[in-house]
């Protein structure tokens, strides 16, 4: 029978234990310095709670296993006692090292969360912002050009009186009356502002510049091919019911995009795994429309109520800007938006874009008519989405 | 899937810890398989290791193993799953080993290699204390790469 001799292991087990001893005294200097380098860093407290952990655990366990062969080998039954001290103490530090690394488990997950959260939010206010200086751009140029329409009508017809009497005048004056030049000059200036109005309109026209001839069937298919994968990760169904005519009008394709995929996105938060997103448009009387419906939880009435009051949001890190720039979007294209919703039974927003939207007086691409002078300019107050919900 | 594996999981937990009768509350010989000591101890052991699958996967979810100091750090933490492994089983053996004859007096004993759980018993012996030095080794190896240049790669 094969005897094999315990002192080697005996020998070994010291060796070990003092040459881990050593390294883990070594290692927590080490996690020390990490620390001090960057006290906030969750990484580098982790490791150094550990190391402190590792170095309790390697005099515990060197110590428990000398006690054990000193009682199993050596035959010192009296030292029972302080190896199970020393053995349950053992026993902690490994449920120690556990609980610290699953907490750090833990803990980096809802960093990592946060950090997502944070990204996700700072990508948002990045959008937000852009969005807010196209509109501002808009809001600028609309307002430019409104401005410029409102002069123009306004010095038209006191300029065509002047224009007209001078050219009378001319005519009923004999060619060798001194006053005749004075006529003369007064019709050339009447017809060198006409110019300048003239310019003035082509001026205002500019502000079509950022909108151009689109289909929304197109802008819609696109933003659903972008936020398909978002559909798809969740599995909500997406079911487009896109109009099989085209539905063209003066529309900035961006923005529109804007606000839908907001919208769906919206929708897809509120919508369970299994639920489904309807994106439906269609030609209604003057109108395009547009539907985003959800078969997701709904809001109650008073939240409904405040969807487009601004900063107002139940979303955890929403800003409450979202859907106040996608009204404002709507309004830009002189539509409407409408938003109906129950609880437990879903969402649903309606856009109607009109597609004469070049043709209203203030924007029309072709000179404005005449008008007397006491007639008022096209009223700020006729936008159709101020009375959209 | 994963509420059927807690579930089981608590189920073998329960049954390892109830199933010997005088397993309770016996802390007469520590050193012996059966007592509340060697269960703790025991089951201390798989949550060490347990716990360091999970800084492994860790360190590969958050795609910090492109820095040499944290592919040191999974390394030491692979060997360190290894080694409470091989302490769960040699644990079991030493404890559970009846009547261990030991030949010689002194530093000159030695082990009587009468069976198989003999042999578990030595050689599970020596890697309990091999296996910690290069894991220990690696864990301050990687702590220096991390000192030194923490995005070092």
């Amino acid at each position: 029978m094969i005897t094999l001799p315990l002192a080697p292991l005996w020998i070994l087990e010291y060796l070990c234990s003092t040459i881990v001893l050593i390294l883990n005294v070594l290692s927590l200097r080490l996690s020390r310095r990490l620390v001090d380098r960057d006290p906030e860093n969750a990484l580098w407290l982790f490791l150094n709670w550990l190391a402190i952990a590792f170095l309790i655990f390697s005099v515990t366990h060197m110590i428990d296993h000398a006690l054990m062969d000193l009682i199993a080998y050596w035959n010192l039954p009296n030292l029972a006692l302080l190896q199970r001290i020393f053995g349950g103490f053992d026993s902690v530090v490994y449920v120690t090292i556990a609980a610290i690394t699953l907490f750090f488990h833990r803990i980096q997950r809802l960093y990592r969360r946060m950090e997502a959260d944070h990204h996700h939010l700072e990508e948002t206010s990045h959008e937000i912002l852009a969005l807010n200086r196209e509109m501002e751009a808009l809001v600028m140029e609309r307002t430019m050009s409104e401005m410029a329409l409102g002069m123009a009508h306004g010095i038209r017809n006191p300029l065509h009186v002047i224009g007209g009497f001078s050219h009378r005048l001319l005519r009923k004056t004999d060619e060798d009356d001194p006053s005749r030049a004075w006529a003369s000059a007064i019709a050339e200036e009447a017809r060198r502002i006409e110019q300048m109005v003239e310019r003035f309109e082509s001026l205002a026209q500019r502000k079509t510049s950022f909108f151009a001839q689109e289909d929304l069937n197109v802008i819609v298919r696109s933003t659903l091919d972008l936020l398909l994968p978002e559909l798809r990760a969740k599995s909500i169904a997406l079911v487009a019911d896109i109009c099989p005519t085209p539905l063209v009008g003066r529309y900035n394709k961006h923005l529109l995009k804007v606000a839908l995929a907001h919208l769906i996105r919206n929708a897809v938060e509120a919508t369970r795994p299994g639920g489904t997103v309807l994106v439906r448009t269609a030609e209604e009387h003057k109108f395009a429309l547009l539907v985003i419906q959800d078969t997701g939880r709904g809001m109650p009435q008073d939240v409904v109520e405040k969807v487009f009051v601004p900063f107002y949001t139940t979303k955890i890190g929403g800003t409450g800007l979202g859907m106040v720039f996608v009204r404002q979007i709507v309004d830009e294209h002189r539509g409407i938006i409408t938003l109906a919703s129950k609880v437990g039974r879903g969402t649903t927003v309606t856009i109607r874009l009109p597609h004469r939207f070049t043709d209203r007086p203030e924007v029309g691409e072709e000179s404005p008519p005449s008008t007397p002078p006491e007639t008022p300019v096209t009223p700020e107050t006729s936008k159709p989405g101020k009375n959209g919900d | 899937m994963r509420r059927q594996l807690s579930w089981i999981g608590s189920a073998v937990f329960v049954l390892v810890l109830l199933s010997p009768k005088y397993a309770l509350a016996q802390w007469v010989s520590w050193y012996q398989f059966g007592t509340e000591g060697s269960y703790v101890h025991e089951t201390a052991h798989l949550l060490f290791g347990l716990s360091m699958v999970f800084f492994i996967y860790e360190i590969f979810h958050a795609n910090l193993q492109k820095f040499r100091g944290f592919r040191l750090l999974a390394w030491a933490w692979a060997i360190l799953v290894f080694w409470n492994l091989d302490a769960f089983i040699g644990h079991w053996a030493d404890w559970t080993l009846d009547n261990p004859v030991i030949l010689g007096l002194g530093w000159g004993r030695r082990l009587l290699m009468y069976n198989f759980q003999t042999w578990l018993v030595y050689i599970t012996k020596i890697d309990h204390f091999i296996l910690l030095v290069p894991a220990f080794l690696l864990f301050y190896l990687g702590l220096k790469a991390l000192v030194g240049k923490p995005g070092a790669e």
